[in-house]
């Protein structure tokens, strides 16, 4: 019964957006975007009731959630698995089209209106045509379904228990929020390439779309950086390893549109004030949205294995077909304006403003490009020699540790710089003494903490970012004068600031190591004394956790091992972390029995302060919404 | 003035401060960071608290121990499991480096062309 209801609406959610498509009323359309996204959210709703009443016989549920997942579980595993996920796509891509309509429509022309309903007709047809998460099921498999069937109003089967979702996604409620934040910022990135698209379409070059493209990107970016911090958080919190990012190709692909979206939030600036990169902004504004359809292909499609990566049958040369027409369109759309890019003047200062920006661009573009590389290489190495090769922290850290500290020196420029050429002479003169006092500082540190010249090059610079821009917040001269935007990047960066120091001290100075021991014995680590106490089980619906409370300095924590019922995957093993400003101790379980218990203690370094600092780069949403731009 | 003494003081004694102290992986643990434990998902043998892993570990200790030359320890763990539990396949395939950083020369030197007066 749910299945037909929700297939049904889907339907009319494709037929809805075909008369939009069509449409060039006013109202009609108004009305038609708020029709798309009421629909899509009652999928969304339909889909949560099916997981909650558990509906097996709908063939996502019985794949993806269990009569004993918790409510919060059930309520992620709708975007547990592919089908499902693109719902909540769905749903953001609505959402975003009525911000879009509300916000940055600043044209009467509706070619805007054509290429976003275009775009989420490509992403419903997907849901209707492929693979829908309502599919009925008509075949049982031992546990879960078989197959289903798109057709409404079937005979369907329905089985007893469902298979419930991978273990890792239900082990930590940090599940529920990260995903639809990234979903978030992935989607956003849709509104700076309607955007460019539709301006350049229409050969309307006069207006600034730029401005437009470029306040349009804020929110998805600070969607973005909050959902790859949060993503590395849930790492670092659930998985036991002791890391937070891996390298693993899901990851390189969200950090591919941060990258130009970064790029390109700066980029703008520079057109918007001396009308330089006229075609760089064109080409960003639009790769954005492009490389967040070709991610989705590389992890969506099975031709990368990783941790993330759910494949499903058809999902590859949808993806492909959408990304190649998207792109023709995108390359159409520019070549039309080949008279408009020659009018981009050059930059005349070399140390001037423009350059800073564009040096910046030139990083954190070569960076996306790197890690570009670095992700598809794989493939293309196996295609040509039949072998498999990891391409993995060692390359990145070799190619990309070098750009983030060049852009860390370029920021400390960000306080003040003049159009015109900077003097480096009075340039010293005014920062000698932030630059000895940072020395003195990174002096003492890199004693303490023994680094290396890397390292200590990396403390320097964000030493005296940090220090550079908490004077400038300090004094606040120029606060009332100034756009929100200024002191929403120099927040920015001060958190980028804190998070290279946070990460250097992650990098150089975590050890670990390893413990036999037992009941109510005491482990000497780092400078502290761990008393082990007795491990005790407890049953859950979904699974067995052995729980092991381990005391220090009056507090409890308890490391733990997580058996799922329903999965053959290995234990998941939870941390006990004692939380430090300068490090955190991270005690996992190895192995347990009755007598004896063997124990990792990793000592991790600056793991708080990357947090604060990425916390706060989030924060700088702060001064944009003070000063009420969008 | 007198602040500019100071700086060049103070950059001195940066430059020679890492010489103060050793800093060094022993060969041991470069190496363990650099193998893939097969059984975990892209984690190094360094890292993983799996069994497999420390097996491996102990496999690799010997080898350390017995002092066997990288191309000999390449060559056990690579006929073994296969290039793919390498982790930095860079320092054998070096067009691995090279093709992002020719691709970036590139695409600077363009840029620059286009936009510099």
């Amino acid at each position: 019964m749910i299945s037909s209801i929700g297939l049904i609406i889907s339907w009319l959610c494709l037929l809805n957006l075909i008369i939009l498509l069509v449409s060039d009323d006013k109202f009609r359309i108004q009305l038609l975007i708020r029709l798309n996204l009421l629909l899509n959210f009652l999928l969304f709703c339909i889909l949560e009731i099916a997981l909650f009443i558990d509906d097996f016989s709908i063939s996502y549920v019985a794949n993806y959630s269990a009569k004993s997942t918790p409510p919060v579980y059930k309520f992620a595993s709708l975007w547990g698995s592919l089908d499902g996920s693109i719902l909540l796509w769905n749903l953001v891509l609505g959402a975003y089209f009525l911000i879009y309509i509300k916000y940055y429509k600043k044209t009467t022309n509706s070619a805007d209106i054509k290429i976003f309903t275009t775009i989420i007709i490509f992403f419903t047809s997907y849901t209707i045509f492929s693979s829908s998460p309502f599919a009925g099921c008509i075949e049982l498999a031992s546990v879960g379904c078989q197959s289903s069937s798109l057709l409404p109003f079937q005979d369907l089967v329905s089985s007893l228990e469902g298979r419930g979702p991978n273990p890792l996604l239900q082990n930590h409620p940090l599940m529920a929020i990260h995903p639809p934040i990234l979903y978030f910022g992935y989607i956003g990135l849709v509104l700076p390439f309607v955007i460019t698209t539709s301006y350049f379409f229409r050969k309307d070059t006069s207006s600034n779309w730029v401005q437009l493209a470029s306040n349009s990107t804020f929110y998805p970016w600070l969607f973005l950086t909050a959902g790859i911090t949060l993503g590395a958080a849930w790492s670092y919190e659930v998985l036991g390893w002791g890391g937070y990012w891996a390298w693993d190709p899901v990851e390189n692909v969200s950090f591919i549109p941060w990258l130009l979206a970064t790029a390109f939030l700066h980029s703008s600036k520079t057109q918007i004030n001396e009308s330089t990169l006229l075609n760089w902004n064109y080409f960003l504004g639009g790769l954005m949205f492009l490389s967040t359809i070709f991610g989705t292909f590389i992890t969506r499609s099975g031709v990368l294995i990783s941790v993330h990566a759910f494949s499903n049958g058809n999902i590859g040369v949808f993806l492909l077909s959408g990304l190649a027409f998207f792109t023709l369109f995108f390359v159409y759309s520019g070549s039309k304006n080949i008279k408009y890019f020659a009018t981009s003047k050059k930059i005349k200062y070399i140390f001037g403003k423009s350059s800073f920006f564009i040096a910046n661009n030139i990083l954190l573009f070569v960076s996306a490009l790197i890690v570009f590389i670095g992700t598809i290489y794989p493939i293309f190495y196996e295609t040509l020699y039949q072998r498999q090769l990891t391409i993995g922290r060692t390359f990145f850290d070799i190619l990309i540790g070098p750009i983030l500290i060049m852009l860390i020196f370029l920021m400390i420029f960000s306080t003040k710089i003049t159009v015109k050429n900077i003097n480096f002479n009075k340039w010293l003169q005014t920062n000698l003494k932030i630059i000895n006092s940072s020395l003195i500082l990174t002096i003492f540190f890199s004693y303490v903490y023994q680094l290396n010249y890397l390292s200590i090059l990396t403390l320097f610079g964000s030493t005296m970012l940090v220090i550079t821009i908490l004077l400038n917040l300090v004094q606040k001269k120029t606060l009332h004068k100034i756009k929100g935007s200024y002191w929403s990047g120099q927040i920015a960066h001060l958190g980028i600031g804190l998070f290279a120091v946070g990460l250097l001290l992650n990098v150089s100075q975590s050890y670990s190591d390893e413990f036999i021991t037992s009941e109510g014995s005491i482990i000497t680590f780092g400078n502290n004394n761990y008393m082990i106490e007795k491990s005790y089980e407890v049953r859950r619906d979904e699974k067995d956790v052995i729980n092991l409370p381990i005391k220090s300095n009056d507090k409890y924590k308890n490391a733990s091992l997580n058996i799922f019922r329903n999965s053959s995957q290995q234990a998941i093993s939870s941390p006990a972390i004692f939380r430090d400003l300068e490090s955190d101790t991270y005690v996992t379980i190895k192995f347990i029995d009755a007598n004896n218990y063997k124990l990792i203690f990793r000592k991790n370094y600056g793991i708080l302060i990357m947090w604060m600092g990425l916390a706060l780069s989030t924060l700088s949403v702060i001064p944009r919404i003070r000063a009420n731009e969008k | 003035m007198k602040n500019r003494y100071t700086l060049g003081i103070l950059l001195i004694v940066l430059l020679l401060l890492p010489n103060l102290y050793e800093d060094a992986d022993s060969r041991f643990e470069s190496w363990s960071k650099n193998l893939l434990c097969p059984v975990c998902q892209g984690e190094t043998i360094f890292d993983s608290p799996s069994e497999y892993a420390d097996d491996m570990r102990s496999i690799l200790r010997e080898q350390i121990d017995k002092n066997l030359s990288d191309d000999e320890i390449y060559t056990y763990w690579v006929s073994r499991f296969g290039e793919r539990i390498i982790t930095n396949p860079q320092n054998r395939n070096f067009e691995i480096i090279l093709i992002p950083l020719i691709l970036s020369i590139f695409f600077i030197a363009i840029f620059i062309k286009k936009v510099l007066k």
